[in-house]
């Protein structure tokens, strides 16, 4: 790649840790699959078990489960975030992935990555086939049909389908074989490892976590994904161009809910339940208000999104006296969020960066 | 049961539920198609109507913050609640419109959806706060209980026939005062363009802010009548938003006589598919609002294509 050998020749006469190096390096699409590695490596650690951080009431299963919703929020952010359209039923992939994982694990074989990969198939042969009616609808109509779409796939589940999908009781006994036959998921991981990282299942969420932001960022970055935001900005425009602006509607709603039936089916094999709450539209609800407050467009915004929406979730909620007001105060932040920073908190961290940033070079 | 009664069960009892449908959803189309404001709030609205009205009309034990207080209410007793929710409700509505619409008139689409969604979840919670997560019933006094005979064919529940004949009477007043009073032609002028309607001398920031607060009361009072026929807790802001919007979409947004119309397709689907699978209900009106908007994706009164 010649941008490498570029950056190493720049490289040996500026200083290491320059402003210059930084804003080149960051912009590299290496930076940000080396940044979610290092993330990943450190994550479960930091948040449940560091001797400081900890002290907030992480725990590592959480530190699993935020991963995996992360996977959720990103996908999601592929279509709201690049093309602009707001899906209010992105749970019936979310669901959707995780109840073909389950039935894939209880009637076929219960290999993970059988599981993720039929959970996957599932919701791309979803997402083609609510995309097709759904596409042809814009702005608030196309936010209320996959809606409608979403909580008629939560009844259908619900009552009609119950010999399949157990019903309200859902799906439970799901059996873990182990991946490849190699190793069960549920091993503690050695010395070191098991410190940062307790076991198997966590390598394999971290694993998947890191490829979606792999392949998420590389959308981002290619022509194609420039397209995506091009539709977002100015849908017509697109089409006097001369691109055809339903099939990049279609391919970017394919990958968004593929990435998230992904997600959903790692919750299956995380939680080894599959139940009608994550078929919901609060299901839907809940990751646009982790993405819009992580910060929309951006490739880790998402994740912060879900750290925090979890934590109070998972953490605030069992504090003494304040915990029963986790969803407001929720609900306060996110509202404040959007009405002072449309960018989320990620575009908030941004500009408070670039304002420190600008008054120490302004006085050296 | 003869064919003859129920079928007029059947009749009564959609369009009891499509009368709440239809003036909760009233007043969001008028928000959207005219101000061209999104306003997922407009939940928290019907859920004052209902506790509002709840509190106004009796007195009641209640958990959260306000427990210790128990009973609450001012036990005015039910017509009272009937005359005060409104009043109350186009007050907040006024409110609403001022510190929480007005900002966001120039802001995306999304925005206004996201920011609104985030104030209903903090209303709801405000709520659920206060009172408990509980669920209340109003127990309606005498006039508003019983059947009403009907020779030759049986009886007829009366508080629902009353809320039929209720909001027949309001969507009436709601056609007239768009019709025949300036204030409407204002409003009718400023959906087609504000900007000329203010060249022309007229305020129109001030018919807006009405036709808002009309909305909001219209939803109020869907609080208090919904709340009678169904139960009241937090939750319900939320629940009754899903059906209004599909009455919304699927009538075409702007629309009265589509918000009509689909509110009463819709109170009737509900009611047959209560009939004949009853888990299946809710779904039902999903299922209706898929085919429609694919057939016509604008909805069945919806004229122009709407883009963010």
């Amino acid at each position: 790649m010649s941008e490498e050998t570029a950056q190493q020749l720049t490289d040996t006469d500026a200083a290491i840790l320059s402003w210059e190096t930084w804003d080149r390096v960051k912009h590299t699409e290496r930076f940000a699959i080396v940044a979610a590695v290092v993330f990943v490596a450190l994550w479960s650690w930091l948040f449940a078990r560091a001797p400081i951080t900890s002290e907030l009431g992480g725990y590592h299963s959480l530190a699993t489960t935020i991963l995996i919703w992360s996977v959720f929020a990103i996908g999601f952010n592929l279509l709201l975030g690049q093309t602009g359209l707001l899906s209010f039923g992105h749970a019936m992939f979310w669901g959707g992935g995780g109840y073909a994982a389950a039935l894939v694990s209880l009637h076929v074989y219960g290999d993970p990555v059988l599981m993720l990969v039929v959970g996957t198939t599932f919701t791309l042969l979803l997402a083609a086939l609510t995309g097709v009616i759904a596409l042809r609808l814009h702005a608030v109509y196309f936010a209320i049909i996959t809606l409608a779409m979403g909580q008629l796939l939560y009844y259908l589940a619900t009552s009609p389908l119950r010999p399949i999908t157990g019903g309200r009781n859902g799906l439970t006994g799901i059996q873990l074989e182990p991946i490849f036959g190699l190793v069960y998921l549920g091993m503690p991981l050695p010395g070191i490892f098991g410190t940062l990282w307790v076991n198997y299942e966590y390598l394999l969420v971290a694993t998947v976590f890191v490829l979606v932001i792999a392949f998420v960022n590389r959308i981002r970055k290619s022509p194609y994904g420039l397209i995506f935001r091009a539709i977002r900005e100015n849908e017509q425009r697109v089409s006097f161009v001369g691109l055809n602006v339903w099939r990049y509607k279609f391919a970017a709603f394919l990958m968004s809910g593929g990435i998230v039936g992904l997600g959903g089916s790692l919750m299956t094999i995380e939680s080894q339940f599959a139940g009608l709450g994550s078929l919901y539209w609060i299901t839907s609800g809940e990751v646009v208000i982790m993405t819009v407050l992580g910060g929309v467009g951006t490739l880790f915004g998402p994740v912060l999104g879900a750290v925090i929406f979890l934590y109070f979730e998972g953490v605030v909620d069992g504090f003494p006296i304040v915990g029963r007001y986790w969803l407001l105060m929720l609900a306060t932040v996110f509202t404040a969020i959007v009405w002072k920073y449309p960018d989320g908190l990620w575009g908030m961290l941004k500009l408070i960066a670039s304002r420190i940033r600008s008054s120490v070079e302004d006085n050296p | 049961m003869s064919l003859l009664e129920s079928a007029v069960r059947f009749t009564y009892l959609s369009l009891s539920i499509a009368s709440v449908y239809i003036l909760v959803a009233v007043g969001f189309s008028i928000a959207f198609g005219t101000l061209k404001f999104v306003n997922m709030a407009h939940g928290a609205l019907y859920l004052f109507g209902a506790y509002i009205g709840l509190f106004v009309a009796f007195e009641y034990n209640v958990g959260g913050s306000l427990g210790a207080y128990s009973p609450v209410g001012l036990d005015l007793g039910f017509a009272a609640a009937l005359i005060l929710v409104p009043v109350v409700v186009f007050a907040i509505g006024l409110v609403m419109e001022r510190l929480i619409a007005n900002p966001f008139y120039e802001r995306s689409l999304l925005d206004q959806l996201l920011v609104t969604f985030g104030i209903l979840l903090i209303l709801q919670e405000f709520v659920a706060i206060l009172v408990g997560r509980g669920g209340f019933s109003y127990d309606r006094t005498g006039w508003a209980t019983g059947t009403i005979p009907l020779p030759g064919i049986g009886t007829a529940s009366r508080w629902r026939i009353y809320v039929i004949a209720f909001t027949i009477v309001l969507l009436a007043v709601l056609y007239a005062f768009y019709k025949y009073t300036d204030y409407g032609l204002a409003v009718r002028a400023g959906t087609e363009d504000a900007e000329m309607v203010q060249m022309l001398g007229i305020k129109i920031s001030r018919p807006f802010a009405l036709i808002f607060a009309i909305g909001a009361a219209y939803a109020g009072l869907g609080g208090i009548l919904g709340g009678s026929l169904f139960t009241v807790h937090p939750e319900i802001g939320i629940e009754i938003l899903i059906p209004a919007l599909l009455v919304v979409v699927v009538g075409g947004v702007g629309s009265l006589t589509g918000t009509i119309v689909a509110g009463l397709l819709l109170g009737v689907t509900f009611t047959a598919t209560t009939r004949v699978y009853p888990e299946m209900a809710t779904a039902s009106l999903f299922l209706l609002a898929i085919i429609i908007l694919s057939i016509k994706p604008t909805g069945l009164f919806g004229k122009e294509e709407v883009t963010a």
